[in-house]
């Protein structure tokens, strides 16, 4: 992915907060891995069925399915979401090994590095 | 056993409640409005049949809105196309007007879900050239039930948790006809003692624009030449949008919970033309066999119908197949009823078409009026003898037959009643 200009817009993050929109530009700028984490949790966060009960803190051992009320669908939503935002594929046997936060931004990077290394 | 309808809910160009929809029908104000497709001023497709208070342009289903009061949970949206929001919309209000509350129809088995629509062309294109972009390497998990011809029933049907009956038509402008008679005949069968029977479109370049392509639309500016049914000058059809809910019942079971009948599905027919893939058949032989079926179905004859609520979409063609058909079937001139093309203030809404008429004939009946045609001034030779008016009739219809026709020459006739009538 070529480094976008810090003004563009990005209309995939358009619904974000503005820091958010400033991690993944940092990402995008430098390959600033502990950048991709702010991005992870907060469409985790967006993502998360409604039905998921009162706002809780997202760490990295909030569970997707457990803790966020996560069902198949959504959890191939957000993946597809990050893999677009991110311009990754991510492989079926990745995403079941998916549990916790920890586990969804360690895919990411993993990806990501595999990415890198392939370019 | 006729079954009664008991809600009703509406999303249309001309209003998106009963009573909006009601003073419009009454007073000859069309919905139709000036629009632009892809940026694009010199496309010959100026007007069309706008749904108001929502937008769903967007393929990103995070970027709609719709009018408040509407609970859209976003696992709902997630699977939805543009016309789904107008679909929910729709049957929200005709539960609240048949008195049902969502937990009564959850999960019941004699519950059923019949729907109409053409799917969604925008999302199916959106979502396959985001697929091609990345050489098929991933696409959005939601794309096939977004988007293909089921995603109404896919949708409603576990949005709703309906179990008894979920199926879907897909007969284009005859669609939601198809979906109503299949609901008539599961009730009076005792498979199902309810039925939720909805239409829904969305309006957008993808599923209009490619009939533009068939010369299938007119090309005026002015909305009231451009959606002129049976006129001499009419040159096509106005696109359009939205959705329309039924709710029938089981007459016993409406009774035995005090939900009163606002109208009687007293009857239904269909044939086909077999005879082209888009036209209609040049003297409306397949029409006219579903009316005469729907007749048969009702046990009455055509001196009984007081109004007709036609399919005339404003094509050259259809129009005059309509017109050959309705002067077949009423032979006597003296006894030929009122009939009304109410498209020429909606648009044709495709799939929506038929529920919808039969909509607008249960506020004729409740209302006591028949809609006229405000936008006809010179009648085609071929309607000599039909009775077109004009104006607003304030006469009570309490038979009326409704019309539809789609590609490939179905042809579905419904015949709507007044309460009290055809309960045996």
């Amino acid at each position: 992915m070529a480094p976008i200009p810090p003004s563009a817009p990005i209309p995939a993050l358009a619904r974000f907060p503005a820091e958010v929109v400033e991690a993944y530009q940092r990402y995008r700028a430098s390959g600033d891995a502990g950048a991709v984490e702010a991005v992870v949790i907060a469409a985790a966060v967006d993502y998360r069925p409604s039905g998921s009960g009162a706002p809780m803190v997202v760490e990295d051992q909030t569970r997707l399915v457990e803790d966020l009320a996560y069902d198949s669908v959504a959890v191939a939503e957000l993946v597809f979401f990050l893999e677009d935002l991110f311009d990754l594929t991510i492989t079926n046997e990745d995403i079941v090994g998916v549990r916790t936060i920890s586990d969804l931004r360690a895919c990411v990077l993993r990806n990501l590095a595999g990415k890198a290394r392939n370019t | 056993m006729s079954p009664v309808v008991t809600g009703i809910g509406f999303v249309t160009p001309i209003g998106n409640d009963r009573a909006t929809v009601e003073r419009n029908l009454r007073e000859g104000r069309h919905g139709i409005s000036p629009v632009e497709f892809l940026g694009n001023p010199d496309l010959p497709v100026k007007v069309a049949g706008t749904i108001k208070g929502f937008e769903v342009d967007s393929p990103n289903w995070r970027d709609w809105s719709w009018p408040s009061g509407y609970e859209m949970p976003k696992e709902l949206l997630r699977g939805m196309a543009p016309h789904g929001v107008y679909a929910v919309c729709a049957v929200e209000q005709a539960l609240a007007a048949a008195g049902l509350r969502r937990s009564d129809i959850a999960e019941d088995p004699a519950t059923g879900l019949y729907c109409a629509s053409a799917g969604s062309a925008m999302l199916l294109h959106h979502n396959l050239a985001q697929m091609r972009a990345v050489r098929g390497t991933r696409g959005n998990p939601m794309g096939v039930v977004s988007s293909i011809a089921g995603t109404l029933n896919f949708n409603l049907g576990a949005h709703y948790r309906i179990t008894g009956t979920v199926c879907g038509f897909v007969s284009a402008c005859a669609s939601s006809s198809h979906a109503l008679g299949y609901a008539i005949d599961d009730l009076r069968l005792g498979r199902i003692r309810r039925a939720i029977v909805v239409g829904a479109e969305e309006l957008n370049a993808d599923s209009l624009l490619p009939f533009a392509h068939m010369r299938a639309l007119s090309k005026q500016r002015d909305p009231r030449k451009a959606s002129r049914p049976f006129d001499a000058e009419r040159d096509g059809f106005v696109g359009a949008g939205g959705a329309v809910a039924l709710v029938l019942e089981d007459p016993g079971a409406a009774s035995a919970r005090g939900a009163p009948a606002l109208a009687v599905a007293a009857g239904w027919g269909q044939a086909a033309d077999g005879y082209s893939v888009a036209a209609s058949h040049p003297e409306g032989a397949g029409l006219l066999l579903a009316m005469e079926r729907a007749l048969a179905d009702a046990r009455i004859g055509p001196d009984d119908i007081d109004h007709v609520s036609a399919h005339a979409t404003s094509t050259p063609v259809g129009d005059l197949a309509e017109a050959i058909a309705l002067g077949r079937l009423f032979t006597s001139r003296s006894l030929r009823p009122p009939v009304t093309a109410t498209k020429s203030l909606t648009g044709h809404g495709l799939s929506v078409s038929g529920v919808m008429q039969a909509a607008f004939s249960i506020l004729s009946i409740a209302g006591g009026f028949m809609p006229g045609n405000p936008h006809l001034s010179v009648p085609g030779r071929e309607c000599e003898g039909l009775d077109l008016p004009r104006t607003t009739l304030g006469r009570t219809p309490t038979t009326v037959l409704s019309n539809s026709s789609g590609f490939g020459g179905s042809n579905v006739c419904h015949l709507i009643a007044a309460p009290g009538r055809f309960t045996g």
